[in-house]
């Protein structure tokens, strides 16, 4: 299929709308061991990444960026809500995960589809847990500090902690949603194996 | 069962219709406001800019008959962290914190200058709120896309697609009824089969797992829509020719005064900055 500039501009909005409903409902996030939660939120950012480049990546990332912006400036429920309604924390990271993700699916040169799409998805979950801890920690040390109940000293430890323990599991996830995501929509039937008719592109 | 409907409670923007000042003027000024009092608020290290960047919006609300309460309310969630936050500055001093001390209470002291940064964090999140509620509740659908559009218009010439970001910008506001619908339905659906979002099982794992058979139907239908969209917007010839507004958003004279005060405002903020910066950086010599 042809991609214009059409289809490219109201496919990433459509996926921005995915990355927006899961930014202000609880759906972007899924429950996970002692109460944390593992966001789920950039997948569309990735999706739109790998399906139609790093531009679309971009906007997409720009428009969940914006979203959990406006949700931590109008209706913040969780104590950290508020150090997210700083663009530099909301909206700049979110810039630069379709980037990164369409950098890494395009590593793959188009082979094994669903191992790059994967990848992407892991490594775009990776760039967005280290620049949204990194710009948390430039902008907002003391209030962090306070809400953790640690010195200012301490921070850089508790951060690379939770990038470690709620980062890694994340990128799993991104990783698993954006590959069953991508080779969905592609055709790619892995384990039931379907195979592709003649002249039908995948 | 409970939590099926996750849109109704949800809103975002709450855009009132009306007639005042700050309705009629034109989007791109409205964003130009924005962008400069929220960038003011979140980034200047002087405590002047960020109460006039929490000035403006306010003086701006009372011109568009909106009241600040409203615009406030979304700060009570916030006001325990803020304590917790204003505790541990009291209680961990700075190092090399050689302002005067106000309040000494044992070995916990507020100095001038911790006092100053809980103030300053209370005031810059109150900024930021009032400046993105008050954009959202004079500013409709239409006009923060096609704001989007004018606002990037100067950028055209070096090729960036101002039209194609606005378009993209409306598809999504057009898609997040209609995606937050097919997460309903598509909940529901799982729901009747058996699937459990949540409550019932305890291991972290399986509920993970549902998610996806939740996630991709609704991703992909997502893309389908947008498919058939575009293709319809293709068969219209859209992004042939020149596109032709309906509605065009006249700026006036108030326009004009309002991004020139826009501009003033962040050449005073920047140079309030600079001030207080090269004051600090006096400051920090002279304690040398």
């Amino acid at each position: 299929m042809e991609r214009t500039n059409v289809r490219r501009v109201v496919v990433s909005g459509a996926l921005g709308a995915v990355s927006a409903v899961m930014a202000i409902t609880p759906l972007g996030y899924l429950p996970w061991f002692g109460g944390a939660s593992l966001t789920i939120m950039h997948i569309p950012v990735i999706v739109a990444a790998v399906l139609e480049g790093p531009v679309a990546g971009t906007v997409v990332g720009l428009v969940f960026g914006v979203t959990s912006l406006l949700k931590a400036a109008t209706a913040p429920v969780g104590p950290l809500d508020p150090l997210f309604a700083n663009p530099l924390v909301s909206i700049l990271p979110r810039l630069l995960i379709g980037l990164a993700a369409w950098a890494a699916y395009k590593l793959f040169r188009g082979k094994m589809t669903p191992l790059a799409a994967g990848f992407a998805g892991a490594v775009g979950s990776i760039v967005n847990t280290v620049l949204v801890l990194l710009a948390l920690g430039l902008t907002a040390s003391e209030q962090l500090s306070g809400a953790f109940g640690v010195e200012a000293g301490a921070l850089p430890a508790i951060l690379a902690s939770l990038a470690l323990s709620n980062g890694l599991v994340e990128a799993a996830a991104a990783a698993v949603f954006t590959s069953s995501v991508v080779s969905a929509w592609k055709g790619i039937e892995g384990a039931r194996g379907r195979s592709r008719l003649a002249g039908e592109k995948g | 069962m409970r939590g099926l409907e996750f849109w109704k409670h949800v809103s975002i923007g709450r855009y009132v219709e009306s007639d005042s000042p700050v309705h009629r003027l034109a989007p791109a000024t409205k964003y130009l406001w924005l962008a400069v009092v929220v960038i003011a608020a979140s980034a200047s290290r002087s405590a002047i800019v960020v109460g006039a960047s929490f000035a403006a919006p306010l003086a701006f609300a009372r011109l568009a008959r909106v009241r600040a309460s409203f615009l406030l309310r979304g700060f009570t969630p916030v006001l325990p962290f803020l304590t917790i936050a204003a505790a541990f500055q009291v209680l961990f001093s700075w190092p090399g914190d050689a302002s005067r001390v106000l309040v000494s209470l044992g070995p916990v002291s507020l100095s001038s200058r911790e006092a100053v940064a809980v103030a300053l964090m209370a005031l810059r999140f109150a900024a930021i709120m009032t400046a993105i509620g008050l954009f959202t509740s004079v500013t409709s659908e239409g006009d923060t896309a096609r704001g989007v559009e004018d606002f990037f218009k100067p950028l055209e010439r070096i090729g960036f697609p101002a039209r194609a970001f606005a378009l993209t910008i409306a598809v999504a506001f057009r898609f997040i009824p209609i995606v937050a619908g097919e997460f309903e339905s598509v909940v529901k659906a799982q729901a009747a089969r058996g699937a459990d979002f949540g409550s019932g099982t305890r291991n972290p794992l399986r509920k993970a797992k549902a998610y996806l058979p939740l996630v991709v139907p609704v991703t992909v239908r997502a893309l389908e829509r947008a498919e058939a969209l575009a293709e319809a917007m293709e068969a219209r010839c859209y992004g042939v020719g020149e596109a032709t507004r309906y509605a065009e958003t006249a700026g006036g004279a108030a326009d004009v005064f309002a991004k020139v005060s826009a501009l003033a405002f962040a050449a005073g903020a920047i140079a309030a900055g600079a001030m207080a910066s090269g004051a600090m950086a006096a400051g920090a010599a002279s304690i040398r």
